[in-house]
């Protein structure tokens, strides 16, 4: 069975707000990655997507934009960020997620990556830039499952009731919510119509849902709690990487925890 | 000159209904902004049909933008050359510069009918933003403008006159600083205030429907010189139409009316800086090693790198300083129905000089590189063979720039005492 699938049984037994952190393969370098991730799955988080870098990150707000510049002029490749996922998932249990931009699979080539992905024990992928639409011209999800993985599946407060049912329909593992309008970041306070915009699209979904963009604080987490299933705590927490380094990483864990 | 009617006109190179052309094209563009297209192209489908849409936008082209913009025969250019005759369409007369004015006065209307308050765009050689800040002025919505910040500076007097007329000019500061991270920021933005704003994509690229929306408001130009070949030169067909390509709007617009009739042969320039050998010097997606991505909602030809990372790109013109092409001219290019050259930095600016001494016209840097190719082709023909070249804007923008390549003193002592 998936890790994402194990992972989602052990949170509903436990009764608990899942969590899902993020990091950038190769920022602040492949080392530290690696560390970062490691630290977050010591601090018992329950998912982590692995971003692999790209050029131009069109979902991501100035925080993740910066890592991704970074990594890159670094020089981390695609291969780099496989070999990453393979050595992490040799250590760790919890299921890892790619996520990034399409262009970069696309040109490793599809098959290729989902199958290294697999061997290398990645769980599932998160790629906003590559919807349903397009799966006649790219067989995406087809790829994908055929190779033991999840793609995840993305909707938004702007999606039609009309896309929310398509997306439903082939959703695996756990959907993704998007919060509010906006690209990744973290906020102050929670979009107001939040709750709404869930209660919409929970009518038509069979799959856990996981709520991210703009979580950044406690009162985000338990204003979730048995309305979502996973809260995904990306830019929050990198930015207090970037400010106070691993132990800042640990400490914001523990205080949500 | 008679008035065009009707500018929807089809070609056995257009889009499928979900924006493929050929393999390209499509709407590889998140779940936030999926909804956001699909209101559009159904606005657009409706507006198509409305005879009342086509008869408003005429009557802006006429009135407030100034077409039919001329299609003049070069004689001075054609006898300097000595061969085939040269015919110049010139888009530099359209209000305020450039053949952006065309799509943005059509997609203004289409904003204004969606109920939208707000326009967004990108801009790199500034054109397009100022055509945007020109027709939010004009028809009354809050604008904002992204521009990647090398651009920024290097079109310094386009920023300032956007901002004249009532426009927030936005420095884009990720990535290259270039007209890619310009459309990256545009979409952010379009991403953040999706529900009131309307986002005026300035060439025939992202996704569905903005490459095919944005062409058929270019069409007019290529249906003007259709008919003014006829009507003023007694010319039934040009057999060469050049044009330059940076996303593609200026060509495609010129292109589209002759793509079904074989026996005009179409030339896209792209920008070759300072040679298309090593990246990071030009920007021509389709000279050495074309490769397909996926980047900014659309499939088609990018410059980038093994790992699919879009590489820098250099041209002296802020306007063809762009990794990716049109899906449509992708289409084109694997179909052998474009031919696509280039024409260096060194190369442009030589025909700008041929240009202004020869016909006291000033192209713009961008337009250059058409001329530039009509220098190297109409050498090789033989007289009684026509070309036309799609002068897609005038020059006074670029004057800090061809001032500063000519080395000229006089304007750099009169720029120190305005210090």
């Amino acid at each position: 069975m998936n890790k994402i699938l194990t992972q989602l049984q052990k949170i509903k037994k436990e009764n608990r707000l899942g969590i899902m952190t993020h990091i950038v393969a190769g920022y602040p370098s492949l080392q530290k990655s690696e560390k970062l991730l490691l630290t977050m799955a010591e601090a018992g988080v329950d998912f982590i997507e692995m971003q692999i870098p790209f050029s131009d990150p069109m979902a991501d707000g100035p925080t993740i934009m910066k890592a991704n510049k970074v990594a890159l002029n670094n020089k981390t490749k695609i291969k780099d960020a496989l070999d990453l996922m393979s050595k992490l998932t040799k250590k760790i249990d919890i299921p890892l997620l790619f996520m990034g931009y399409f262009n970069t699979i696309y040109n490793y080539g599809l098959e290729k990556f989902c199958l290294d992905a697999n061997q290398a024990g990645c769980s599932g992928l998160i790629f906003p830039d590559i919807p349903l639409d397009e799966e006649q011209q790219e067989n995406y999800i087809e790829i994908v499952r055929k190779n033991d993985l999840i793609d995840i599946r993305l909707l938004s407060p702007a999606s039609t009731q009309d896309r929310i049912k398509k997306n439903a329909r082939l959703a695996k593992g756990f959907v993704y919510f998007v919060a509010r309008k906006g690209v990744t970041g973290s906020e102050k306070s929670l979009d107001k119509s939040l709750e709404k915009n869930l209660n919409k699209i929970k009518k038509h979904l069979k799959t856990p849902i996981a709520v991210g963009f703009g979580i950044s604080e406690k009162a985000h987490l338990n204003a979730l709690k048995g309305k979502a299933e996973i809260a995904v705590i990306g830019s929050a927490l990198l930015n207090q990487y970037n400010d106070k380094g691993i132990t800042g990483v640990k400490n914001f864990l523990k205080k949500i925890g | 000159m008679k008035n065009i009617k009707n500018i929807f006109i089809k070609t056995k190179y257009d889009s499928d209904n979900l924006g493929h052309f050929g393999k390209l094209g499509g709407r590889y563009a998140p779940e936030m902004l999926i909804p956001a297209l699909e209101e559009l192209e159904t606005a657009f489908n409706k507006a198509k049909k409305d005879p009342e849409f086509q008869k408003e936008l005429m009557d802006l082209y006429e009135n407030y933008d100034g077409r039919p913009t001329p299609l003049y025969y070069a004689k001075n250019l054609t006898k300097k050359l000595g061969g085939a005759r040269i015919f110049i369409k010139n888009e530099g007369l359209n209000h305020t510069g450039a053949h952006k004015m065309n799509h943005s006065l059509g997609q203004a209307l289409l904003a204004k009918r969606m109920g939208k308050k707000r326009l967004i765009a990108e801009t790199g050689a500034g054109q397009h933003g100022l055509a945007t800040a020109t027709v939010a002025a004009k028809f009354g919505f809050d604008c904002t403008i992204f521009m990647g910040k090398v651009d920024y500076e290097r079109q310094r007097p386009n920023v300032f006159w956007m901002e004249q007329l009532g426009a927030e000019v936005v420095q884009v500061l990720h990535g290259t600083q270039r007209l890619k991270d310009a459309v990256t920021a545009t979409l952010q933005d379009w991403i953040a205030n999706v529900d009131n704003t309307y986002y005026l994509l300035g060439s025939v690229l992202g996704p569905h429907p903005y490459p095919s929306m944005v062409r058929d408001f270019q069409t007019i130009v290529g249906l003007e010189v259709k008919q003014q070949l006829k009507e003023n030169y007694n010319i039934n067909q040009p057999d060469y139409i050049i044009a330059c390509v940076g996303g593609g709007s200026n060509a495609i617009g010129i292109f589209h009316p002759f793509l079904d009739d074989k026996k005009v042969k179409l030339i896209g320039v792209e920008a070759g800086g300072k040679g298309v050998k090593k990246i990071g010097d030009h920007a021509s997606r389709l000279q050495k090693n074309p490769k397909i991505g996926v980047v900014e909602g659309y499939k088609s030809y990018f410059i980038q790198d093994q790992d699919g990372q879009i590489q820098d790109t250099h041209s002296i013109s802020a306007g063809l300083d762009y990794s990716g092409i049109g899906p449509q001219h992708g289409l084109l290019f694997q179909k052998n129905r474009v031919e696509y050259h280039y024409a260096t930095d060194k190369e442009v600016i030589k025909a700008f000089k041929i240009l202004a001494k020869q016909e006291g016209i000033i192209p713009a840097l961008e337009s250059s590189h058409a001329v530039a190719e009509a220098v190297k082709t109409a050498p090789k023909l033989s007289k009684n063979k026509v070309i036309v070249v799609n002068l897609s804007g005038r020059g006074e923008k670029d004057i800090f720039i061809v001032a500063k390549a000519l080395k000229d003193k006089k304007w750099q002592s009169f720029l120190k005492t305005q210090i």
